[in-house]
């Protein structure tokens, strides 16, 4: 249970709070900043939770914002608070399109009945964007056209008590689509000579419903592929053990988490994905494999330091995807010792900078084809005068690239089907596939 | 009209002739101006401008009664809540017409007016709400929001006045027992009644009827994921099985919500589970996977979410070992772009995880951290290193040490400190093993810098002079400049030097042990260096005197020079505070892992409640398989003992001799091995079957701060 909640800026000072309950000082916050500073003073290390004359600090960091709940017990359950907190920046973006000190400062009146509506006293309420909107609305901050004094104010829906909270009955669409985005993320992490010391995807499956009533969805997903393994591996682990090796994969898939729209008893028994989805965008689903992948972009680096003159840098990067398939926007971004300089370079793909702030060199390649191979060269000056005992630069290369139509682990949609039992109408689903680096796609460096 | 002007403090009168001059007019614009107006007065509020405000009382009542816009009925309201918060008395003009509302016919309207009222805490408002609530409560075919409200509200007021609302209490249970109203209000007077027992130590622990329990769990696909979260959280400890087939259906109804997106819901079905483990004949080993995949997906959330679950493996991995969970180490890899606190949190588990098995992969791994270019990371690591050579066996203690000596030709200045730091503990679990290395340790003695690393260093020449043949050199370093050293180092180098005297009474050690001496009593301040030197001086002189039989040399040498005890390394908690904390899974208590009763006197301490077939003994739990997958029989084997057989070992070896020779204690106690450097923080022994030697356990219950 929180006591309240504050939005503080950069350095800690609150700009707007909302208080739930009466047992906490309203001092307290103030005692939030100089914790802050007194803990980078000790060491780097600040964890999201602090504890001070026994009122706990939780708190998120969010663009220039730290966004903070206090609570007085040790039994505040913290999952509660930074699910929620993290939720209200959702709802908060959806509204105010992008949430800083500004913008917070602009809105105070909407954000107030926002925390309103979505906590009460210290408990977590209504969180979809949706269903909020529907009776806060954006007047707030548009003054000019703002008033109208009528008599029907908007009301909260009864949907929040019912059991499908996150839709409203009465959305009508012009024209009834279902967008569906599979978007897989490879983090991947690699050595010089190629070696993949570990690989995970992480998949999404991305929803934007433009669907009229109450639409009954359901998905289906290629029957060869990972799901009907996944569905016999309890009752026939010896085949899926043979098919591809891949032993692992019908254990991996179990790390699947839903949006709370999808009926999670239906999936337990029967492995159906059904669900009726809010309107408008949502991620239906996640999930996470640690298959072993190759990498899909590779790149084979050698630096060579001549210390105190010059670093020479070589790379060849290859595109191990399939021949039809494109790797748009490719970032590599290699590091050079922060005291180099005069760079030049020798390339024939794509274009090639250097970026001091970030001590690298970042080749970008606007489109790489499946089965290529670029390469470029680079060399930079050194300093003739060492600073003694630096330690060495270890930071590794970062790849990024997007790889649309194509997904690493094989999902693949069968069918999503679409109905509506009241007003029967013809919709339209769409499916898209891309791949795209994740956080961290990173070749470590041996020097 | 731009943002500015309402954040600025005004004067009560600026604002009144605003709200007044477009009063009279009735158009539009007039409207929005007044807004304005009314928005910069809780503008000011919140700037702390009160004394201002609370003049504008009488126009803000006269708003009340005009105004039917939703927006000026909020800003009215959070008006009078501001404002009573800090100057309950000037609110009892509002009374009135926050009453009004009460009976407004909208819904909302009504809600604001229930929140106003519980928001001032002067008796008349709380005398309307009690009276408000009684009436939403005892009416039939309220507004669902309404009712909600209000016996969130109850939870709330319990704080001011318990006994009214324990009056309340047995109709809030016929809503969920007999499924009065909407699932969202059943779990609202669920989690009422059950927030009202864990804070009042009165009552006796909340405790439902199986059947009761049951219906809210099948209620669970029908609610909005803080609700089912919130289920979840009330029925652990609450709802108590019977026999192994509850159990069984329990854990079934809540087993999909392991998937939910949702950390605070997963979360909290993983708790429950978990808690319903304990009742359990055996845990299934799909179970297990279910557990560990569940775990490792919500590591791909925000950070924050993210050091959360960390610190819970942390938990599970003291409290269960590998027996629940099975997760590859690779998950605790430190990623480059990690949060300095999740790095920290990561490397901790990477600590507890390491066994015979996994050392390789996490030996290398912490090698290529302790290269980073950040040094904390670097230093932290080390110690890492240093730690799983005291946990695990010789064998692996021999891999941990070469990678240390590798380190250690790196030869940067921190890492050199570090490592001899941490080489101490190391020879002090493998005593005999070795002493080969001594000589390319003591190579570094001159680049010593830090008090700890100083300390380590003495100590390590001290107790391998054996092996090195010109150990004064090396003591020299220190001894020479004894009165520029932080005490600590002090108290090491005079201990040291009584030691070299006596073990091998010549010229050169007497002139360092007597310059000592006379250093410590003369030119030194510290009153316990002082004192400690004293002692040692009169034991040496009692020793020599001839006419005393008192004291042999053989036995001084035993007394002040004897041997130490080998150390231990025991991660493991205290079973009682464990159980807590298992019950406790994602509170702000897993996170410190201090048991939530430490810190707050009143609050109820989560316990088991009993049942005939409550497992006595968690180690009893087994683990099967579905005949489907190949039997794990090494999850049982692994399942850890609770009592801490080396540490007792190690206090009965220690205490009778610590009774005779209370004077060497210049080396740190054992059990501060355990202990990162660094500030931490300390807490008060909990109830412990340890009680011999509370510190230990304080320390261990105590979070690693950064080192």
């Amino acid at each position: 249970m929180v006591s309240a909640v504050y939005f503080c800026d950069g350095k800690g000072r609150p700009i707007l709070s909302r208080r739930y309950r009466d047992d906490i000082p309203i001092s307290a916050i103030d005692k939030f900043a100089p914790l802050l500073l007194q803990l980078e003073e000790e060491s780097s290390v600040i964890p999201p939770c602090l504890s001070h004359d026994g009122i706990q600090y939780l708190f998120i960091q969010h663009n220039d914002l730290y966004v903070v709940a206090l609570a007085t017990s040790l039994a505040t359950n913290v999952a509660q608070v930074f699910a929620f907190l993290h939720k209200l920046m959702e709802v908060l973006e959806e509204y105010l399109k992008s949430v800083e000190e500004e913008s917070v400062r602009d809105n105070f009146i909407i954000i107030y009945e926002l925390l309103d509506e979505m906590m009460d006293y210290g408990i977590p309420q209504i969180t979809e964007t949706k269903m909020l909107k529907q009776y806060i609305t954006q007047k707030s901050f548009k003054l000019m056209k703002a008033v109208k004094k009528s008599k029907a104010a908007p009301r909260p829906p009864t949907e929040v008590t019912n059991s499908v909270s996150w839709r409203a009955p009465n959305i009508v669409h012009k024209k009834n689509e279902a967008f569906l985005d599979i978007v897989e993320s490879i983090n991947m992490l690699m050595n010089q000579q190629g070696q993949v010391l570990r690989s995970e995807i992480i998949g999404q499956i991305k929803v934007k419903s433009k669907l009229s009533g109450m639409p009954d969805l359901k998905l289906g997903i290629n029957d060869k592929g990972i799901f009907s393994k996944y569905v016999e591996g309890d009752s026939d682990p010896v085949t899926t053990a043979v098919t591809e090796g891949k032993k692992k994969t019908n254990i991996e898939l179990e790390d699947l988490k839903f949006h709370q729209c999808v009926r999670l008893s239906k999936f337990e028994n029967e492995k159906i994905i059904t669900f009726i989805p809010p309107d408008g965008a949502f991620e239906l689903m996640n999930y996470r494999l640690s298959m072993p992948v190759k990498p899909l972009i590779w790149c084979d680096v050698n630096v060579q330091v001549h210390s105190q003159s010059r670093i020479e840098i070589h790379c060849r990067a290859r595109a191990q995807i399939k021949k039809r398939s494109i790797a748009n926007s490719v970032e590599i971004l290699i590091p050079v010792p922060d005291d180099a300089d005069t760079p030049s370079f020798k390339y024939t793909h794509g274009s090639v900078k250097w970026v001091p702030q970030k001590n690298a060199i970042l080749w970008k390649i606007r489109s790489f084809t499946g089965g290529k191979e670029y390469s470029m060269s680079a060399q930079m000056g050194l300093p003739s005068i060492n600073a003694l005992d630096k330690p060495k630069v270890k930071r590794p290369v970062q790849i990024k690239f997007q790889i649309p139509y194509f997904t690493t682990s094989g999902i693949q949609v069968r069918y999503l089907k679409i109905t509506e039992p009241k007003l029967l109408y013809k919709s339209y689903p769409w499916v898209r596939y891309i791949t795209q680096s994740g956080d961290d796609y990173t070749i470590k460096l041996n020097n | 009209m731009s943002d500015q002007r309402i954040f600025a403090r005004y004067k009560a009168t600026e604002i009144r002739a605003e709200l007044q001059n477009f009063d009279a007019k009735r158009s539009k614009v007039s409207a929005t101006k007044r807004k304005v107006a009314l928005r910069k007065i809780i503008a000011n509020l919140k700037m702390g401008n009160y004394n201002e405000m609370v003049l504008l009382y009488p126009e803000m009542l006269k708003f009340w009664q005009v105004e039917d816009d939703l927006e000026v009925k909020r800003i009215c309201h959070e008006y009078v809540r501001t404002l009573g918060a800090a100057k309950p008395q000037s609110a009892k003009e509002a009374l009135g017409a926050v009453l009004g509302d009460l009976e407004n016919k909208n819904e909302e309207v009504q809600i604001m007016s229930l929140r106003t009222l519980s928001a001032v805490t002067s008796l008349e408002y709380i005398n309307e709400a009690f009276k408000a609530v009684g009436y939403v409560l005892a009416r039939r075919g309220v507004p669902q929001n309404l009712l909600k409200t209000a016996i969130l509200l109850l939870k709330y007021m319990d704080d001011l006045d318990h006994d009214r609302v324990s009056s309340t209490l047995d109709s809030l249970y016929d809503i969920f027992e007999r499924q009065l109203a909407s699932p969202t209000v059943q779990v609202a007077a669920l989690h009422t009644i059950y927030a009202i027992h864990e804070k009042n130590t009165d009552l006796k622990p909340l405790r439902l009827e199986l059947d009761v329990a049951m219906g809210l769990l099948d209620l669970l696909p029908q609610l909005n994921e803080w609700d089912k979260a919130m289920v979840l959280e009330s029925l652990t400890t609450s709802a108590v099985p019977q026999t192994h087939s509850d159990v069984c259906a329990m854990i079934e109804l809540v087993l999909p919500q392991l998937q939910h997106a949702n950390t605070y819901v997963a979360l909290n079905a993983f708790k429950f589970i978990a808690y319903l483990l304990n009742y359990a004949e055996h845990v299934n080993e799909g179970l297990i996977k279910r557990f560990s995949n569940s775990i490792v997906s919500l590591l791909n959330k925000p950070p924050e979410l993210e050091f959360l679950v960390l610190r819970n493996i942390i938990l599970l991995l003291l409290s269960r070992g590998a027996s629940l969970l099975k997760l590859d180490v690779s998950f605790f890899f430190i990623e480059y772009n990690d949060p300095i606190y999740i790095k920290d949190t990561k490397l901790e588990c990477l600590y507890l995880s390491a066994d015979h098995e996994t050392l390789p992969r996490i030996l290398e791994e912490l090698v290529q951290y302790a290269t980073d270019i950040d040094i904390q990371m670097s230093r932290k690591a080390i110690r890492a290193i240093g730690n799983l050579a005291v946990k695990l066996n010789e064998e692996a203690a021999h891999d941990c040490v070469d990678a240390l000596l590798d380190l250690l030709e790196f030869g940067v200045d921190y890492v050199v400190q570090e490592i001899i730091s941490v080489f101490r503990n190391i020879l002090r679990k493998h005593p005999k093993r070795f002493e080969s290395i001594i000589g390319e340790l003591v190579k570094h003695t001159e680049s010593v810098q830090e008090p700890e690393a100083k300390n380590a260093m003495i100590w390590i020449i001290t107790n391998y002079s054996y092996a090195l043949p010109n150990y004064l050199e090396f003591f020299q370093v220190f001894s020479s400049n004894l009165l520029e050293e932080t005490s600590d180092v002090q108290f090491s180098i005079l201990t040291s030097s009584v030691k070299f005297f006596i073990r091998n009474p010549n010229y050169q050690t007497e002139k360092i042990c007597i310059k000592a001496l006379k250093q410590c009593t003369e030119e030194i301040n510290n009153p316990d260096l002082r004192d400690r030197a004293f002692m040692y001086w009169r034991l040496l002189s009692l020793a020599q005197s001839p006419k005393s039989h008192l004291l042999s040399n053989d036995s001084m040498t035993k007394l002040i020079d004897g041997e130490l005890p080998a150390i231990q390394l025991s991660t493991k908690l205290d079973p009682v505070i464990l159980e807590e904390l298992e019950l406790n899974i994602g509170t702000i208590a897993s996170i410190y892992l201090k048991p939530v009763s430490q810190v707050f006197r009143n609050t109820r301490t989560k316990r088991l409640l009993p049942s005939p077939i409550l497992n006595p003994n968690k180690e009893n739990l087994k683990v099967i398989n579905d005949g489907s997958t190949n039997l794990n029989s090494g999850a049982f084997e692994r399942v850890p003992e609770w009592e801490t057989i080396g540490q007792s070992d190690d206090v009965s070896v220690a205490s009778p001799r610590r009774t005779k020779t209370m004077m060497n204690d210049y080396d740190k106690p054992a059990e501060k091995v355990n202990q990162l450097k660094g500030k931490r923080k300390s807490s008060s022994a909990g109830p412990s079957t340890l009680s011999r030697k509370p510190s230990m356990l304080v320390r261990k219950l105590s979070m690693k701060k950064p080192f």
